[in-house]
């Protein structure tokens, strides 16, 4: 902020401050940590059985569960995958063509595809609800991509967009000379120059599609079929254990353990993603 | 004429033949594979699942054992729902919502029965029991069965409210509730006991089970149609509950009791009368009680020439609609609700059964001496409205009981606002309904 | 050729947000409930003149708000603070801009199983540490006036880092010429903060507070792992109340008139936002 020199307690403040931080930010997770490694007598001796009781119990129980828990991740995986998948195909082009046009139609689409943005979309579940009842969708892993992708859409245009606003036209004339149909300039020139864009993008809708929970919530009633989300609500509600909290740590660790792996390999593009979002924003 | 002269035998057989034979023994096998496992296939036992809140499928999981056993070719495979009652029907809602649902029966608790009946999910059990299904239950029991002449469950267990007093602090339990008030004071003046009544007075479902039986001692009735909450005799009722705080008998903190509060403070000896459920009457003789051998149970408290009022609770079972097997599912609806089965759930676990016979068992009753006040009690039932919407009704009724109770509304101005939210309630969900 | 390209995605978005606001606005003149077995039947005005008298709805607007409004005051703190820190360039400052993203990256019903463990009254790791100070327990999810606060530090720890690093995007567009010129015009730094930083990061606050604020009056998922909108309705939110109208009601046609309920407060909210804007751009 300062461009003065740091001085010796400005660097201890800021380190204590930093410490502080890493505090607030990972002490919950790192609790969760240590109490799925401990028996439920333990957990209620509270800090006097530190010595004993450290056990694996907790997570067999949450393995060897009804379904498994790996199943649960398993779902979220593959609905994420797709979702993610079906986003990009229907984005790319959207982007494409919004970022090359002007005028009222991209000032209107542009201000819907925000307001839809920011929208808070569990208000929309009553409907999808109904739309999976009348047309069979529920219970289909599959088909559940459809509302995600819908979801992810506005997120995905709008970042994409911007990075295709970010192409020099230039390029695309040369290409268009050399009589390069549209497809094989996205393929060969544009996409690849994106490439970073692409994966942030497709990374957020990834992560967005994990975290949903309304709707896997209403069109999933099979318990083998649910993704990470409502199977959490679901063991939240279960009452097989007395004292529930270390299976619950053992299933929030678990459940944890990949989006967490996800961030710390893609740090560098997810908060790119996100930073270009508010710039562009 | 069978020529003999081309029969071959297997060594002088061309490789053509050979493979021929070998296909022909092949396809033999494979059809005589698949007729076997189709007939496997075929007598496997049919498998009837069940959802049932975790207590209960604690409860009957022996029962169920040992009618596997008995049974080679019907299963029963209990669901182990969650603990929290409402959460058990959420569960059972979310898939049959959708079409999709794997169970064949459900414990249902009385008051969904009409909800569920309603939206058309569960399966008429006239024709399956036989003429009179409900004949050999008693009298209490048979209500919340049969809605609009249609039978749609048969129950299981049987629970009623009940008012808990102190045998050693007074001679004879109080008939009305200005008794109940003078005799609390009394004793609260003489020190012999802190408090004079605990009971349920939390926001939950078992606020409205505590107002139903008062509200019937004061001359009033909660209707099936959702009349009735903004009646004078409502008015009084709730005036008498925030009439205990006020003036010391019930403590504040009854507000944000359930249950086991209740139990808690009566069992340490804190006060002369309780309302609750007959499951404390087996923790009150356990060894962490001060009032064991101490207490008895009788109804509810009403005025002079009103009938005295337990709420029924009841679990039943009930065949769902989608089940691909009604007639297995039917035969184990009977099976747990039969007799044998429910004698073993009163002898083991102190439940309070449904059928006559089995109040009438002299060596059940030796078991459990609470059974014939159970089956008084049993006659006096009062129920919760059959109404597929009693759950927002419920619901009103506690929102606004609860701010009589705390003080923050005086009880004529809150039971007018329930009755009119009930009737603006069943309005606009397309089914007129009173005040 | 271009409008066929955004064919298919504009599509599916009209199916996806359009649709169900127009299929509400329908349902809500209905009564679909469970007494009309499940088939829509109209009723005109009724539902909304039981919305106008529902004393739950408007509970729970004012609960929604207050949260909203608290949890996002907080994150903007919060989010500021932590922006400021990781501004400036240190050593292993990346690791630590990961590492203050993590509580963002998990789902939120994750960890609000988790919460649900360190708030526990008597044995979570919050009432362990009053206890050693010699302090009373704390009854956090079964007390009407704390569980709310709950559900906001739970919010507020996972969506501060969000807000903290598009704080952050903002700063790093700021000028450092403009700081350098400050400090030799003689001012101090926290004078710099008031006025260089926060007049420069006002789109990027706005921009912040409409996006939190409109998530934040739409919360479900926390409310219902952590409390489950108890105790005693005193933690339920809008979106949470209109789907238990819809799958623990069965009441349809109500469910709907509660979204658009709330779909109508969080166009007001936006709209109170926008013109607060407005008129501070025009005063200052």
């Amino acid at each position: 902020m300062s461009s003065q020199p740091c001085h010796r307690s400005g660097s201890r403040l800021r380190i204590s401050l930093v410490i502080l931080l890493l505090l607030w930010s990972l002490a919950p997770m790192l609790w969760q940590l240590y109490s799925s490694l401990r028996t439920p007598e333990s957990l209620l001796a509270g800090l006097a059985g530190l010595g004993g009781g450290w056990t694996l119990i907790n997570y067999t129980a949450v393995l060897q569960a009804n379904p498994p828990f790996w199943r649960y991740l398993l779902n979220s995986s593959v609905v994420g995958a797709l979702s993610t998948l079906l986003t990009l195909a229907l984005a790319i082009p959207c982007a494409y063509s919004l970022s090359r046009r002007g005028g009222l139609l991209k000032v209107v689409v542009g201000g819907g595809l925000l307001a839809a943005a920011v929208f808070p979309y569990v208000l929309l579940f009553l409907a999808l609800l109904q739309v999976a009842r009348q047309l069979g969708l529920a219970n289909n892993l599959l088909a559940l991509c459809l509302p995600y992708a819908g979801l992810s859409l506005p997120l995905a245009v709008l970042l994409l967009q911007a990075a295709f606003a970010d192409m020099p036209v230039e390029l695309e004339e040369n290409a268009i000379l050399e009589r390069f149909t549209l497809w094989q300039r996205l393929r060969w020139i544009l996409l690849p120059l994106m490439a970073p864009s692409v994966v942030s993008t497709g990374l957020l809708v990834f992560l967005f599609s994990w975290n949903e929970f309304p709707i896997a919530l209403t069109w999933l009633s099979r318990s083998e079929l649910q993704t990470l989300a409502p199977a959490m609500a679901r063991i939240a509600g279960s009452s097989v254990f007395t004292v529930p909290f270390g299976p619950f740590a053992a299933a929030t660790v678990l459940g944890s353990l990949p989006l967490l792996a996800l961030l710390l390999i893609f740090q560098r593009q997810i908060v790119a993603g996100l930073t270009q979002g508010a710039i562009k924003g | 004429m069978i020529n003999f002269a081309a029969v071959r035998p297997w060594g002088q057989l061309g490789p053509g033949g050979r493979r021929i034979l070998l296909a022909a023994a092949l396809g033999l096998g494979l059809a005589l594979a698949l007729l076997w496992g189709s007939i496997a296939w075929a007598s496997r036992p049919t498998t009837v699942r069940v959802l049932m809140p975790a207590p209960f499928a604690d409860s009957t999981a022996m029962l169920v054992e040992s009618f596997n056993r008995e049974h080679p070719d019907l299963r029963i495979v209990v669901t182990r729902g969650p603990l929290e009652t409402e959460a058990v029907s959420d569960l059972a809602i979310s898939s049959l919502l959708l079409g999709d649902s794997p169970y064949d029966l459900l414990l249902m608790d009385v008051t969904w029965t009409a909800k569920y009946a309603a939206a058309g999910w569960l399966l008429p059990l006239d024709g399956w029991l036989g003429p009179t299904p409900l004949a050999p239950l008693a009298p209490g029991a048979r209500a919340g069965n049969r809605i609009d002449g249609t039978l749609w469950r048969l129950p299981m267990l049987a629970d009623m409210g009940l008012l808990y007093w102190r045998t050693d602090l007074i001679a004879a339990p109080p008939q009305t509730p200005a008794e109940l008030v003078a005799i609390s004071e009394r004793l609260q003046r003489q020190g012999k006991v802190r408090w004079g009544y605990v009971w349920q007075g939390r926001q939950y479902e078992g606020l409205s089970c505590v107002f139903l039986e008062l509200l019937r001692g004061f001359g009033g009735n909660w209707q099936s149609s959702g009349e009735g909450l903004g009646s004078p005799a409502a008015t009084r009722a709730a005036s008498w509950l925030r009439e205990l705080i006020v003036k010391g008998i019930s403590p504040a903190a009854v507000a944000n009791f359930a249950e086991p509060e209740a139990l808690q403070s009566f069992e340490a000896g804190e006060a002369a009368f309780m309302r609750n459920w007959p499951y404390a009457w087996q923790e009150l003789q356990g060894p962490a009680s001060r009032v064991a051998g101490k207490v008895d149970v009788t109804l509810m408290v009403a005025e002079v020439g009103q009938p005295h009022g337990a709420t029924q609770g009841s679990w039943g079972l009930s065949v769902l609609a989608s089940s691909p097997h009604p007639a297995a599912a039917v035969e184990a609806l009977k099976a747990l609700t039969g007799e044998a089965g429910q004698r073993r759930l009163v002898q083991r676990w102190g439940y309070s059964p449904t059928l006559t016979a089995l109040f009438d068992d002299p060596a059940l009753v030796a078991e459990r001496p609470l059974l014939p006040v159970l089956q008084s009690a049993l006659e006096s039932v009062v129920l919760r409205p059959i109404n597929p919407g009693y759950a927002q009704l419920s619901d009103i009724l506690q929102r606004q009981l609860s701010s009589v109770i705390t003080g923050e509304v005086e009880p004529a101005l809150a039971m007018e606002r329930a009755g009119l939210a009930s009737q603006q309630l069943l309005e606009a969900s397309g089914r007129g309904g009173g005040r | 050729m271009s409008i066929l390209l955004m064919a298919p995605a504009l599509l599916l978005l009209l199916a996806v947000f359009l649709w169900p606001i127009v299929h509400y606005a329908w349902l809500s003149l209905q009564a679909q409930s469970v007494f009309t077995g499940l088939k829509p039947v109209p009723v005109g005005l009724a539902n909304w003149e039981r919305l106008l008298g529902d004393g739950r709805f408007w509970q729970d607007a004012v609960q929604t708000l207050r949260f909203a409004l608290v949890s996002v005051g907080l994150e903007l703190l919060l989010g500021l603070a932590i922006a400021l820190l990781l501004h400036q360039s240190w050593r292993g400052r990346g690791l630590v801009r990961s590492l203050t993203l993590l509580p963002w990256a998990l789902p939120t019903t994750v960890m609000a199983l988790g919460w649900r463990w360190i708030l526990n009254d008597p044995n979570g790791p919050i009432n362990g540490f009053l206890e050693l100070l010699g302090l009373p327990s704390l009854p956090f999810l079964a007390s009407t006036q704390l569980a709310w606060l709950a559900v906001v530090l739970a919010d507020t720890w996972k969506t501060t880092p969000f807000v903290a690093l598009l704080l952050l995007a903002g700063m790093q567009m700021i000028p450092a010429d403009l700081y350098e010129a400050f400090a030799l015009e003689g001012g101090r730094p926290m004078q710099g903060l008031l006025r260089i930083t926060l007049p420069l990061l006002r789109p990027y606050i706005f921009i912040a507070l409409v996006f939190r604020l409109a998530q934040a009056l739409g919360v479900f998922d926390l409310v219902t792992v952590l409390t489950g909108g108890g105790p005693a309705s005193s933690t339920e939110s809008l979106a949470l109340y209109a789907y238990l109208n819809a799958m623990r009601f069965l009441d349809f046609g109500y469910s709907a008139t509660l979204m658009l309920g709330t779909f109508v407060l969080l166009l007001a909210a936006a709209l109170a936002l926008v013109l607060a804007q407005r008129w501070r751009r025009a005063s200052a």
